[in-house]
């Protein structure tokens, strides 16, 4: 355990140099004005900081992308509080407190409250990734081909389902459409060009950022062109530094809401919205004052955002330990890393073990900088909120395809930003998550080459998928996921409770 | 999307989705599996993509069974409700940004990259404003001021070439 600690501090060390502190407190900056503007999404903050960092060290890039990160989760609080409008995705859960506390004259106490929630989350989720990532990696050692390929598939069926809880099945078809989009192009086997149809820019692959940046970005500003002018209201900002008898009092939330922020981020695809939802839902259950909850609770507004601040740091829990995202910022952030040259998943505390404290320290310091700057000049830069979204919306299509552009300098990724931006725009409307589809891009090589290396060595057996303890485990999970969301299930398991009850109530009578 | 015009989308979604994956299923099995060459045929390349077809195939039929059952394929178009979704002012915003953004998409390349985006920032702001010769001005300024930012400091400071 100390020796851990004295690699995070050397860590930690090499990156209190000027340099490294400016490249923090601007990127961190960056990222709560771009969690702040409607319409501009942590993910899409991420991909575009990627491609214009991408000269830069390898240690260098993925602080800057962690600080965006982390500062665009947090900064999307405020647009919630001040507009009743989340910022992020992430943020959702954070307007049905946030809002009603700003409209009581409130704002400045609720943005120093979701502050103080995502600087402690942030923290919590850290130290579970200090502690967990290592013992996850050494887990997936034991992953053989049909494990990964298990994993894969367990990957999408999950975030199909808790992205889309309304309809499963298009969260699943979502997923599946991104596992087909990973085959397009040249396979690592044979070298042979699948769905390429001659085109040699198809033969090469749907890369993930254009198609990223296309489906969080430009089909986001689609959407917000779609929708009616937001008018700003304009709210007094008292004192921003919380009490701290606010904070103790809610202790228990605090530590619930990052563990549950934690666990949440870390199952593959589901992000932070979600984490957040579930942190409030949990702390609303076991609140004492349920009837604040929706009124401006103070609560509410430390478990929504301690909630989806923890969920960072557990996002990159598995881009470390299995090279699988936990949410589609992660996502990015697991692709900057390979373009840098570093391989996330269970080999990574063997080939390069002490990138995972570099990250710890990485994580500590945008916390830092995220709290710091949360704190000050709040009044300066809640005035970026005026800009009217037809002045930033097309820089923002300027920066995408830039962005695009950058990685490989060929007009072919402009044009898959434009087409995934058009299809994501579509799956939006008709209420597809974009999350799986992403998701699959990103596991469709791992399901591909583990599927058929299973099936090589087994002759083309597919029992080992099923008997090996760890597939087994992967398949009960996967089938328990998908038949949970039938109905005959749903009412096989009601039928199957009730009879319980009656045979226990009938032994009792005996 | 209200819950019946959902129905219809899921009843045209479902049918482009079994086209898709039996279009893929189709392709992947007409892949070659390098037997001749000594390969494994469980390595073959169309394996994987095959099952993802099939996949495809079953969830869409399971969404097109449903939309079904809702009656999703009941689908009444007339042109009093063609000139109403276009007269939308939703509509009306969404298509002005499409419309823009896909041309400067065609035309990048083409035209130097600064009068480009000028042009078209100029445009997305001129289009969505009130239209006067005050406004004209400033977004025009604008246009000009955010290009001139955006070239050199991704040029200069990012080192990134521009399309």
């Amino acid at each position: 355990m100390f020796e851990g600690l004295i690699q995070l501090g050397q860590e930690l060390s090499k990156f209190l140099t000027p340099r490294f502190l400016f490249d923090v407190l601007w990127s961190t900056q960056l990222g709560i004005i771009v969690g702040m503007l409607p319409g501009l999404t942590a993910t899409m903050g991420v991909a575009l900081m990627t491609t214009l960092t991408y000269k830069f060290a390898s240690s260098h890039a993925v602080l800057i992308l962690i600080c965006m990160y982390i500062g665009a989760i947090y900064g999307g609080s405020r647009t919630a509080i001040l507009i009743n409008i989340p910022g992020t995705p992430a943020n959702a859960a954070t307007t049905v407190d946030g809002n009603p506390l700003a409209k009581q004259g409130k704002a400045g106490q609720a943005m120093g409250i979701a502050t103080t929630g995502s600087f402690l989350g942030s923290i919590f989720g850290m130290v579970m990734l200090a502690i967990f990532t290592p013992i996850i990696g050494n887990a997936a050692l034991s992953f053989y081909s049909f494990e990964y390929f298990w994993l894969a598939i367990f990957g999408i069926v999950i975030c199909g389902s808790l992205t889309a809880p309304k309809d499963p099945l298009k969260g699943w078809i979502s997923g599946f459409l991104g596992l087909f989009i990973a085959t397009i192009g040249m396979e690592a086997m044979h070298a042979y060009r699948r769905f390429s149809f001659g085109n040699v820019n198809l033969a090469g692959g749907i890369q993930l950022l254009p198609a990223m940046i296309g489906v969080f970005g430009f089909s986001e500003i689609l959407m917000v062109m779609k929708q009616p002018a937001v008018r700003i209201v304009s709210n007094k900002i008292e004192r921003v530094i919380p009490s701290l008898k606010d904070i103790l009092k809610y202790w228990k939330t605090i530590i619930r809401s990052g563990f549950i922020g934690t666990i949440i981020g870390a199952i593959p695809g589901v992000g932070e919205d979600i984490a957040a939802w579930v942190s409030y839902d949990f702390a609303k259950k076991a609140s004492k004052e349920k009837e604040k909850f929706g009124h401006g609770s103070i609560e509410g507004l430390i478990a929504a955002e301690t909630g989806n601040n923890a969920a960072i740091p557990g996002a990159i829990i598995p881009v470390l330990a299995l090279a699988v995202p936990g949410s589609a910022p992660a996502a990015v952030l697991l692709g900057a890393m390979l373009i840098h040259g570093i391989r996330p998943g269970p080999l990574l505390m063997i080939e390069n073990p002490t990138f995972i404290y570099q990250v710890v320290a990485m994580l500590f310091l945008a916390t830092c900088a995220m709290f710091i700057l949360g704190l000050s000049f709040i009044r300066v830069f809640v005035k970026i909120l005026i800009i009217p979204r037809e002045k930033l919306m097309p820089v923002v299509f300027a920066l995408c395809v830039i962005g695009s552009y950058a990685l490989s300098a060929k007009m072919f990724d402009i044009l898959v930003m434009t087409v995934f931006g058009l299809i994501g725009y579509a799956m939006k409307e008709m209420d597809y998550p974009v999350a799986p589809l992403v998701l699959g891009i990103i596991l469709g090589d791992l399901l591909d080459s583990n599927l058929r290396r299973s099936l090589i060595l087994t002759d083309g057996n597919i029992l080992p998928f099923f008997t090996r303890p760890i597939s087994l485990v992967f398949f009960l999970f996967i089938s328990i996921t998908i038949l949970s969301q039938m109905k005959w299930f749903k009412n096989l398991l009601k039928t199957l409770q009730l009879s319980i009850k009656k045979v226990f109530l009938k032994r009792k009578m005996i | 999307m209200k819950p019946k015009d959902m129905n219809k989308a899921d009843f045209f979604t479902s049918i482009f989705l079994f086209l898709l994956g039996l279009i893929v299923f189709i392709i992947s099995i007409r892949m070659p599996t390098f037997r001749e060459l000594g390969a494994n045929p469980y390595s073959a390349p169309g394996i994987v993509p095959g099952i993802l077809g099939v996949t495809l195939l079953f969830m869409s039929a399971i969404l097109f069974i449903r939309s079904v059952i809702r009656k999703g394929y009941k689908i009444r178009l007339s042109s009093q409700g063609l000139k109403l979704f276009f007269k939308n002012n939703s509509i009306k915003r969404f298509l002005i940004a499409l419309f823009l953004s896909v041309f400067y998409v065609i035309l990048l390349g083409k035209i130097n990259y600064f009068l480009l985006t000028t042009i078209y920032i100029f445009l997305f702001v001129w289009s969505f404003e009130l239209k006067t010769k005050k406004t004209l001005f400033f977004a025009l300024l604008e246009a000009v001021l955010i290009a001139v930012c955006i070239s050199y400091v991704f040029r200069y400071l990012f080192l990134v070439t521009l399309p």
